[in-house]
């Protein structure tokens, strides 16, 4: 078995460009905020394996570099 | 009481190290750095200004909220350029979704579109080279990029028949954008004068195009036709008369910025020929047999990526990055207090040897920093340049096509091809020539 993989997100450095909800729908949805930036909320934290390229496509072209993966046991 | 940062040397009674820096604020700078380290405090006038370097100290920076380190308050001077009512003339909720607004026009599908754009340009222009010559590619940069930018902004039909007229008017905006416009961007100089007449005149034709657009309805697929179809999240449309101020704005933060880097990258290829071999071979086995480099191909081009990254470590065209201090702010047991002004600097950051050991030597397969707040070209945290990615696809674009066909040799010794800083705007030394050579 592959180790599962946690996704984390930068809040202060996210600027909602919504490049990774391009990338992994499944795994970022970008929200709009009256008065604030737009940020990313993560909808499937711990994202099965089949999603595992499109996890690392989302982290590798956002532009402030906010997500990051994290292999847990 | 807290530890107060040390004092740059050299203030005068009065101006303090306003002279210096008007001279030339990055080596001001990297000097400031050098002798004060993390901290180093210098006075513009009255201004009492902070530089701070750094992984740690910028990321202390970019976390802070606005409410306590403002961006809107150090760029008033901008105010008068992009117009009231836009950006850092705008309330700061406003603003916020102006800048989103921005971002909008940048967004992967109208990339997509940008990208033809840009190629096509590109190609346009380096027809008729012939198989050598020589040219100043400061001066040709900046005119290829004035066209690829009116033409993704405006669209082909206002690129075709205005293009020279907006870049003048863009050259008298940036003119008055000097030191001494932080102090006073109201004051009675010529460049002032000249700058509001630039933009007002600006308003006028970008005005008619918006108003032909209205007029006669369809899709476009440029950044204008976003800022049409734009709303703020109350459901109002974004009114006409800001769409001149958005134009501006997107055109002022690429337009120079991007032509510089381009002008830079166009020296190191010459100057730095020993990594161009493998880049040639990189660019030739993306486009194939003739064929369009395609999007996805340039997103991810790794030795160009790294040698266009090794000239934004060493040529950040913006060399400041401004903050001001509107609620006392701490950092490592130092206080600087409200009223000051915090100053990031990319060219200095990029030059701290313990981040970037033997800093002045240029070497794009240097290992990436561990910390993301090390490498800023484009700044960092929730103000960072929502533009960055449009920027390096505009700048890859230019060099597959040009990598493709030519390569570049210097024409003057290597050390004359200098750092030069006549406005805020970091660029190459004119003239600024080099050979061109069609390869095998």
């Amino acid at each position: 078995m592959p180790p599962r993989l946690r996704v984390r997100v930068d809040l202060d450095l996210c600027q909602g460009h919504g490049l990774c909800q391009e990338e992994a729908p499944e795994i970022f949805r970008v929200v709009d905020r009256p008065g604030e930036y737009a940020q990313v909320e993560v909808i499937l934290e711990e994202p099965p394996e089949s999603l595992r390229e499109k996890a690392r496509a989302a982290a590798r072209f956002c532009p402030n570099r906010v997500i990051t993966l994290e292999e847990i046991d | 009481m807290a530890a107060r940062p040390v004092e740059v040397s050299g203030a005068k009674p009065g101006t303090g190290h306003f002279e210096e820096f008007l001279a030339h604020p990055a080596e001001f700078l990297l000097r400031a750095y050098r002798e004060c380290g993390e901290l180093a405090e210098f006075h513009l006038g009255d201004m009492r200004n902070v530089l701070m370097v750094g992984p740690d100290a910028h990321e202390a920076v970019f976390r802070a909220p606005d409410e306590q380190l403002s961006t809107a308050d150090s760029y008033q001077y901008m105010v008068p350029i992009f117009g009231e009512g836009i950006q850092y003339g705008a309330p700061l909720e406003l603003e916020r979704q102006q800048v989103k607004i921005q971002s909008n026009a940048l967004r992967p599908e109208k990339m997509r579109g940008y990208a033809k754009v840009i190629a096509k340009e590109v190609e346009d222009w380096a027809r008729g080279w012939g198989d050598a010559g020589e040219k100043d590619f400061y001066e040709e940069l900046q005119q290829l990029v004035l066209r690829t930018s009116t033409h993704c902004l405006m669209g082909a039909e206002f690129r075709a028949k205005l293009t020279d007229e907006f870049g003048a008017l863009y050259h008298d905006l940036e003119a008055a954008i000097t030191p001494a416009s932080i102090l006073d961007p109201y004051g009675q100089a010529e460049v002032f004068a000249r700058r509001d007449r630039a933009r007002a005149r600006l308003q006028e034709i970008i005005t008619d195009e918006v108003r032909a657009r209205r007029r006669e309805g369809g899709e476009h697929p440029d950044m204008l036709q976003v800022f049409l179809d734009a709303e703020y999240l109350d459901g109002t449309k974004l009114p006409d008369e800001q769409i001149p101020g958005m134009v501006v704005w997107i055109m002022f933060a690429g337009f120079h910025t991007s032509s510089n880097t381009a002008s830079w990258t166009i020296v190191e290829l010459a100057r730095q020929a020993r990594f161009v071999p493998a880049i040639e071979r990189e660019i030739d086995s993306a486009y194939g047999a003739g064929q369009e480099l395609s999007f996805a191909a340039l997103r991810e081009i790794p030795e160009l990526d790294r040698f266009i990254g090794e000239v934004l470590r060493l040529h950040p065209p913006l060399v400041t990055l401004m903050r001001h201090v509107r609620r006392d702010f701490e950092y490592k047991g130092c206080v600087i207090p409200a009223g000051d002004t915090i100053v990031i600097s990319p060219y200095v950051a990029h030059r701290v040897p313990e981040v970037f050991p033997d800093p002045e030597r240029f070497d794009p397969t240097r290992p990436a920093p561990k910390s993301v707040f090390a490498g800023i070209p484009f700044g960092g945290g929730r103000r960072k340049c929502v533009g960055n990615a449009f920027a390096l696809l505009q700048v890859k674009s230019i060099f597959c096509a040009l990598l493709s066909r030519y390569r570049f040799e210097l024409v003057e010794a290597p050390e004359s091809y200098r750092d030069v800083m006549p406005s805020l705007i970091l660029r190459p030394s004119d003239p600024c020539r080099l050979r061109y050579r069609r390869r095998a």
